[in-house]
């Protein structure tokens, strides 16, 4: 394993036909650190965060992953370096848990996928066993689920998208040890919220404005 | 290539598993084809069409059955990706061609066993009297896998459109214009157990099903990560 | 620049009296062929570079679609929506002059020949490329997936010219560069003919050159409401 991979972004911008989502936004994060990114609802952090995994296109501007001293790895490769949580993002509905993560696990190729799907579940505090299919799940398992998914083949940069939202207290209190976890493992992690507890995760910040 | 194989199926498995317990797929196609098979049995029967002519407009109503109901429910797999919110993450965690290849095959799959239902009911319904059955199952095999390589580009391509409506059978059906006419000799052919005639249109038919395959490894993840 | 310009003002007036000269030798100069009902041969000074026109737009907007798909430049974007804009004018100029040809020499407007079939066949996928352009919201996405379609629709053209014609027996009189590779065609009806051809393929040059510049504007007055 490498050590870690920056994430680079200059003077990105974003318009959709009609409308400016952002002009120009630069940042910088490295392995060990969490940026956080703020604002008002539709300044454009999912946005942002859909640009920076690379589903995207920028109307404007770069985006540069650097894994140490290996230099740029292309943009078709970015995926194969990220987990993401969020809202807009759904698991299937109509597979339970582990059929949800043991495809996702086949689909990226991870080594022993069955032990690694029950070991994700477990940390998320969800039940392999549990039959249900996703579309039974509260909004709160649910998130607990797709955490999972993004931790699943241990990913070296994390994005995580309102990763409390729906989440109990007991939820968000293990969330925040997760992220302590990946921070300290030299993980790059990008975390868009408004939530002001979330946001003093961060070792740095952006913040979009309306 | 084990690895992609693996991973295509996974993908695979998971569109049966999930087109199982909801049945949206088999549930158009199928009652699409059975629909049509049951009002063409009504109106036109066994015995209105002249002997002379019922290899070839037998074989012609057969595809045109098979090509609707494939129209009804084969951009599916694609569209519901895109519905349900889960085409981000699966763009993010699979190769584009895993995808391609996994989406094909599962249209493959469900159009050979729409076939499987539906040829020998129609045989039975409109007594039609194939001479070469071997033949007609490498028609059949050919012509679907041709069908579900170009439906399943054209439903990537439809699923990335913000409005569908009738997109994908406007899409599809020029496309598969040489292919209906191949099928269709084809099975005449079969159907009156001349081989030379099969056998031009079954080279037909693969050749086409070969470019449309290359085209859309090429093509699909222009389309796919557009 | 000036000097561009006024070449191109030389060009279009060259265009405009070679289009003319043609008009006439077309009703004046050139026979009419025997075997034709009366004067109905000379329908082919004008249907048949159509026809090719309509082609030619078409294999301009395959190739400016496989250069969008490189480059993601939209001005290659632009050539091919121009491109395919003139195509389907042309190809329904093309159908109604081979239309009412087929009227009176064989009595019908339509009878499903390979020809036009094939012309059907252009028809149709114009249709759906701008069916598709009308229907996705993003510009970058609307150009890559019209580009891919414009491609696909390629690869089947020479099915539908080249192998649909060898199963089906065709009523249209032979083409000029036929199976034995003899122009059978009087020498004054040829000379017609080949002028023809230049003519309406600068028509298409001037047409396209323009309808692209206007449509270039069009798209950045577009970007400055923003």
């Amino acid at each position: 394993m490498s050590g870690g991979i920056t994430i680079e972004f200059e003077e990105l911008a974003k318009r959709f036909d009609m409308r400016v989502v952002f002009r120009s936004v630069s940042g910088r994060v490295g392995p060990g650190e969490v940026l956080a990114i703020t604002g008002p609802n539709g300044s454009g952090k999912s946005t942002l965060v859909t640009i920076l995994c690379g589903l995207v296109r920028a109307t404007r501007g770069t985006v540069r992953y650097r894994a140490g001293s290996d230099g740029e790895i292309p943009r078709e490769s970015w995926r194969d370096h990220l987990g993401i949580v969020a809202p807009a993002m759904s698991l299937y509905e109509e597979l339970d848990a582990l059929e949800n993560l043991r495809f996702f696990a086949l689909v990226r190729g991870v080594r022993d996928a069955e032990k690694r799907c029950r070991a994700s579940l477990e940390r998320v505090g969800l039940d392999p066993e549990r039959k249900t299919q996703v579309r039974g799940f509260s909004t709160g398992m649910h998130q607990r689920l797709k955490i999972a998914q993004a931790i699943l083949h241990d990913p070296e940069v994390l994005f995580l998208d309102e990763p409390g939202a729906n989440l109990d207290p007991a939820g968000q209190g293990w969330l925040e040890e997760l992220v302590g976890g990946q921070r300290r493992a030299g993980k790059t992690i990008v975390l868009a919220t408004n939530d002001l507890r979330e946001m003093e995760w961060g070792t740095s910040r952006v913040a979009l404005s309306g | 290539m084990w690895r992609f194989l693996a991973e295509a199926g996974a993908v695979f498995v998971k569109d049966l598993r999930t087109e199982l317990r909801t049945r949206v797929a088999f549930n158009a196609l199928g009652l699409f084809a059975i629909t049509t098979l049951a009002a063409i049995s009504y109106t036109i029967g066994p015995y209105r069409i002249a002997q002379a002519d019922r290899p070839y407009l037998l074989s012609a109503l057969l595809w045109i059955v098979i090509f609707f109901a494939a129209m009804a429910g084969l951009d599916r797999s694609f569209v519901k990706e895109e519905d349900s919110h889960t085409a981000a993450l699966l763009r993010l965690s699979a190769r584009p061609l895993v995808v391609w290849g996994g989406k094909l095959l599962f249209n493959f799959v469900v159009l050979e066993l729409l076939m499987v239902i539906l040829v020998p009911l129609y045989v039975v319904l409109m007594g039609f009297q194939v001479l070469s059955v071997g033949g007609l199952i490498w028609i059949l095999l050919a012509g679907g896998y041709t069908l579900a390589v170009t439906t399943t580009i054209v439903a990537a391509i439809i699923a990335r459109a913000s409005s569908r409506g009738a997109l994908f059978s406007v899409l599809s059906l020029p496309l598969l214009l040489p292919l209906l006419i191949f099928v269709i000799q084809g099975t005449r052919a079969v159907a009156e157990g001349s081989a030379q005639g099969a056998g031009s249109a079954l080279r037909a038919v693969v050749s086409l099903g070969g470019v449309m395959t290359i085209v859309s490894i090429v093509l699909f993840p222009a389309v796919w990560n557009e | 620049m000036s000097s561009r310009r006024s070449r191109g003002e030389v060009l279009k007036w060259i265009l405009f009296v070679w289009i003319g000269v043609i008009i006439w030798a077309a009703f004046f100069y050139a026979p009419a062929a025997a075997g034709f009902k009366g004067q109905s041969s000379r329908i082919v000074f004008f249907h048949v570079p159509i026809a090719w026109v309509a082609t030619l737009a078409f294999l301009v907007s395959c190739v400016a679609s496989i250069r969008y798909l490189r480059t993601r430049s939209m001005a290659d974007d632009v050539r091919a929506e121009v491109a395919s804009s003139l195509g389907l004018l042309f190809a329904i100029l093309a159908t109604v002059t081979g239309s009412i040809f087929a009227r009176i020499m064989w009595g019908s407007y339509w009878n499903w020949d390979p020809r036009e079939t094939s012309i059907t066949f252009l028809l149709l996928i114009y249709a759906a490329y701008f069916a598709l352009r009308a229907a996705v919201a993003d510009p970058e996405r609307r150009a890559s997936l019209a580009a891919v379609y414009s491609i696909l629709a390629f690869v089947t053209v020479p099915f539908l010219v080249f192998v649909v014609p060898r199963i089906y027996w065709s009523l249209h009189p032979d083409t000029i560069i036929n199976a034995q590779a003899k122009i059978k065609m009087g020498s004054r009806m040829f000379e017609v003919l080949m002028g023809s051809l230049v003519g309406f393929s600068g028509l298409f040059v001037w047409l396209y050159t323009v309808a692209c510049r206007i449509e270039r504007i069009r798209r950045r007055r577009q970007q400055e409401v923003l």
